[in-house]
C-alpha cells in the first residue's frame, strides 16, 4: 500500500482540522483579540478545502519539486528516517534526565561511534562538544540549566 | 557637510578605534556563525559594559561595528548546514545549501560575503544620499500604509510557494496563527497558551526556524547516510562566486536597496529583508527554474539586503529616535548613555557621529568580509565530512540553540513539534518558507490592523498611500500567476 497516498490528504486535513479548532477557540474571545484569527481562518478553511480536492485528485503522484524548496524527503527511506527520528527522542530523554553537560558529550560519542568514528574520533567530537557547551554556556553566559531529572530524584 | 564627514573618518581610524570596531566585528562574526545566539542577546550582554565608556566614538566602533557583520558571517551555518547563523539568512539556504550538496559550498560562500560585502557599502551610502529625501516619506507613513506593507509581504507567499500557492498561502496563514500563540496585549487574553505559563510569550520565531528548517535538513542527511556535498570536491567556485556578484551587480544592488527600505520601515524587523529580495528576485530575473535548487542568484540577493539593512535601520534611529530593531533600540540606549542624541542634532550639531556611523557601517563590513573570505575553504570542507561527524553536532546546535531562547525544557518539546511539522511539510511538498514568513510578519500585522481600525475606522482603506501599496499587492500576486499560466498555454502549445 502506498502510505504517501493515503498521508498526503490526511496531512492537509490535519493542517485544516488546527485552523477550525483555532478559530473555534477564539469565537470566545473579545473582537479585537480573534479578529485576525476569524478573517485569515475563514480563507484558510476555503484553501483547506481547494487543497484536499487537489491532493485526493492527484492521489499517486510524487510531490512536485518546489521553486523554493529543497526536494521532499524520498519516501523509501522510511527506516532511516525511523532511526534517526529514534535518535533524536533519545537525546531529548537524555538531556531531561542527566542533563545538557552530560547530554551532549554522550549523544555525540555515541552517535559517532555507532556509525563508524573510531574510538579516538568519537571521543574527540564529544569532548569537544561538551567542551563548547560548558564554556560558552556555563563560563560565559552564565545559563541556569534546570535540574536534570537523576538528579531530582536522588536528592 | 565635508568637514563632518572627514572628521567623522578620522575618529573612526584611531588604532583605538580601529581595534574597537575589530573586536566588535569578531564578536559580530561569531554570535552570526553560532546558530540561536542573536545578535540582539549579544548586545544586550554588552551594554552593561559599554554603558561606563565615556568616548562616544568608541561605542560606535564597538557596537555598530558588532551590529553590521551579525548576517555576513551567518551565511557559513545556513549554507553548510541549513540552520540560519541569525534572523537575517533564513532566504539564503534555499539556495546556498542546494549548492553545498552540490558541492559548490565555496562558491556559494564566497558569492554571500561578496554581496554582502557590496550591501554592506551600498547600504551606508544609500543611507548618506537619502536622508534628507527619505524623512518626509516616513513621516507620511502610518499604521495602514504599515498593514499594508506587511500583508504584501504575507501575500508574497503566493510567489515564494513557487507552483504551489494554495500550499503556500495556508502554511503563511498557520504562521500568523502561530504569531498568535501567547498573552494579547491589547485586551490581555491568552491565546492558545491553554494555561501553560510558558506559552504566554508566545513561540520563539528562532524555535520555529530550527524546527522546520534545522531539523529535517538533518533527517535528510542522516537518512541519506552521506556527507552533506553528493559529490566530494570542493570545486573552482571560490573566484566564480566572487565573479557571479559583479555579473549580477545590478541585482544585488537592486538588494541591497530593498534592504535599506526595510531597514528604514520601523518594526519590519530584520527577518524580512532577505524574504522581500529573494521574492523580488524570482519575480524579476529570467531564467528562474533553478531556484531553490542551488541558483547563485538565491544566495547574492538576501545577502547584499540582510547586510544594507543595518544601514537602513540607523536612518529612522538617527533622524527620528525610533529605533528600526531591537538591536538598533539597543544601541540607542547606549548611545544616550554615552551622550549621541539621536533626532535633528544628529543631522546638525553631532553630524560627525552620524558619519562615524556610516563610516563604521562601511569599514566594519570590509574587514568582517576579509575574515570570512580568509577561512571559506577550510570551513566549506566540512560538508565532506562523514555524516557521522556533522549529524551529531548540528543536533547539538540545534538542540542549544532552541534551549537559548527561554532555557527551558518547554523549548526542547517546542522544537520536537516544529520538527515533526517541518518535517511532515517537506514530506509532502508544503513549501516551509512562507509559514516562517508568517510567524514573522503576524504579530506587526494583527498590531497594525488593528491601530489602523481604531484610529481610522474603515476609511484607512481610503488612503492613498494605502490605495498605491493595495495596488502593488496585487501585482504581486496576480503577476507570477499569469505569467505562470501563460508560460503553461505555451508549453501545452509547443507540445501539440
Amino acid at each position: 500500500m502506498n502510505w504517501t497516498k493515503v498521508e498526503r490528504p490526511l496531512f492537509t486535513l490535519l493542517i485544516g482540522v488546527v485552523l477550525a479548532g483555532a478559530m473555534l477557540v477564539s469565537l470566545e474571545w473579545p473582537v479585537r483579540a480573534s479578529i485576525i484569527i476569524l478573517v485569515l481562518g475563514a480563507i484558510g478553511s476555503a484553501l483547506i478545502i481547494v487543497q484536499l480536492v487537489v491532493d485526493i485528485k492527484s492521489a499517486g503522484k510524487s510531490s512536485q519539486a518546489l521553486t523554493m524548496e529543497a526536494p521532499a524527503v524520498k519516501t523509501d527511506s522510511r527506516w532511516g528516517t525511523l532511526e534517526i527520528w529514534s535518535w533524536i527522542a533519545a537525546f531529548f530523554a537524555a538531556i531531561h534526565l542527566v542533563g545538557f553537560l552530560a547530554a551532549v558529550p554522550l549523544f555525540v560519542f555515541s552517535y559517532t561511534k555507532t556509525y563508524g568514528g573510531g574510538w579516538l574520533l568519537s571521543a574527540a567530537l564529544g569532548a569537544l562538544a561538551g567542551g563548547f557547551v560548558y564554556s560558552l554556556f556555563n563560563v560565559l553566559l552564565h545559563v541556569p540549566w534546570p535540574t536534570p531529572l537523576i538528579v531530582s530524584l536522588i536528592s | 557637510m565635508l568637514e563632518a564627514a572627514i572628521e567623522g573618518l578620522q575618529s573612526i581610524l584611531t588604532p583605538y578605534s580601529l581595534a574597537m570596531m575589530s573586536l566588535g566585528v569578531f564578536i559580530g562574526s561569531l554570535v552570526g556563525f553560532l546558530p540561536g545566539i542573536g545578535g540582539p542577546t549579544t548586545l544586550a550582554i554588552m551594554l552593561p559594559f559599554v554603558m561606563v565608556m565615556k568616548d562616544p566614538v568608541t561605542v560606535i566602533a564597538l557596537l555598530v561595528g558588532m551590529d553590521a557583520v551579525g548576517n555576513t558571517a551567518s551565511a557559513f551555518p545556513s549554507i553548510l548546514i541549513s540552520v540560519p547563523g541569525s534572523a537575517g539568512s533564513q532566504a539564503t539556504i534555499l539556495d546556498g545549501y542546494p549548492m553545498a550538496k552540490r558541492g559548490e559550498a565555496a562558491r556559494a560562500l564566497s558569492a554571500s560575503f561578496m554581496a554582502s560585502l557590496v550591501g554592506g557599502i551600498v547600504g551606508p551610502l544609500i543611507l548618506l544620499a537619502s536622508l534628507p529625501i527619505l524623512r518626509p516619506l516616513v513621516l507620511a507613513f502610518s499604521s495602514p500604509e504599515f498593514f499594508v506593507l506587511t500583508l504584501w509581504g504575507l501575500a508574497m507567499v503566493g510567489v515564494l510557494s513557487g507552483n504551489a500557492p494554495v500550499k503556500g498561502l495556508i502554511a503563511g496563514i498557520l504562521g500568523v496563527f502561530i504569531a498568535t500563540v501567547g498573552l494579547d496585549m491589547k485586551s490581555g487574553i491568552e491565546r492558545f497558551a491553554f494555561g501553560e505559563p510558558y506559552l504566554w510569550e508566545g513561540i520563539s520565531l528562532i524555535i520555529v526556524a530550527l524546527g522546520i528548517f534545522g531539523v529535517p535538513e538533518c533527517i535528510d542527511l542522516a537518512s541519506r547516510k552521506s556527507s552533506i556535498a553528493e559529490r566530494h570536491e570542493l570545486g573552482s567556485g571560490f573566484k566564480e562566486g566572487i565573479l557571479d556578484v559583479f555579473r549580477n551587480l545590478w541585482l544585488t544592488i537592486r538588494s541591497s536597496a530593498i534592504g535599506i527600505w526595510v531597514g528604514f520601515l520601523p518594526g519590519l524587523g530584520s527577518s524580512v529583508a532577505d524574504w522581500f529580495a529573494y521574492a523580488h528576485t524570482i519575480q524579476t530575473e529570467k531564467n528562474t527554474e533553478n531556484f531553490g535548487k542551488g541558483d547563485v542568484r538565491g544566495v547574492i540577493a538576501p545577502e547584499a539586503s540582510n547586510n544594507a539593512k543595518e544601514a537602513g535601520s540607523y536612518i529612522p534611529t538617527l533622524a527620528f529616535g525610533i529605533p528600526g530593531g531591537t538591536s538598533t533600540a539597543l544601541i540607542l540606549v547606549a548611545f544616550t548613555a554615552v551622550g549621541i542624541n539621536p533626532g535633528p542634532d544628529m543631522l546638525t550639531t553631532q553630524l560627525n557621529f552620524t558619519f562615524a556611523i556610516i563610516w563604521t557601517l562601511a569599514i566594519a563590513n570590509i574587514i568582517a568580509v576579509a575574515f570570512c573570505m580568509a577561512f571559506v575553504k577550510p570551513i566549506a570542507k566540512c560538508c565532506f565530512l562523514p555524516f557521522y561527524t556533522i549529524v551529531p553536532l548540528i543536533l547539538v546546535f540545534v538542540f542549544i540553540g532552541a534551549f537559548a531562547a527561554h532555557f527551558n525544557h518547554y523549548d526542547l518539546l517546542a522544537l520536537l513539534v516544529f520538527s515533526a511539522l517541518g518535517f511532515m511539510m517537506r514530506r509532502h511538498g508544503w513549501p516551509r518558507a512562507p509559514l516562517l514568513l508568517g510567524v514573522v510578519l503576524g504579530t506587526k500585522m494583527e498590531l497594525y490592523l488593528w491601530l489602523s481600525y481604531t484610529r481610522y475606522g474603515v476609511e484607512w482603506l481610503l488612503r492613498p498611500g494605502v490605495v498605491i501599496l493595495f495596488i502593488l499587492l496585487l501585482a504581486s500576486v496576480f503577476y507570477p500567476i499569469w505569467q505562470g499560466r501563460r508560460g503553461g498555454v505555451s508549453r501545452a502549445a509547443e507540445a501539440m
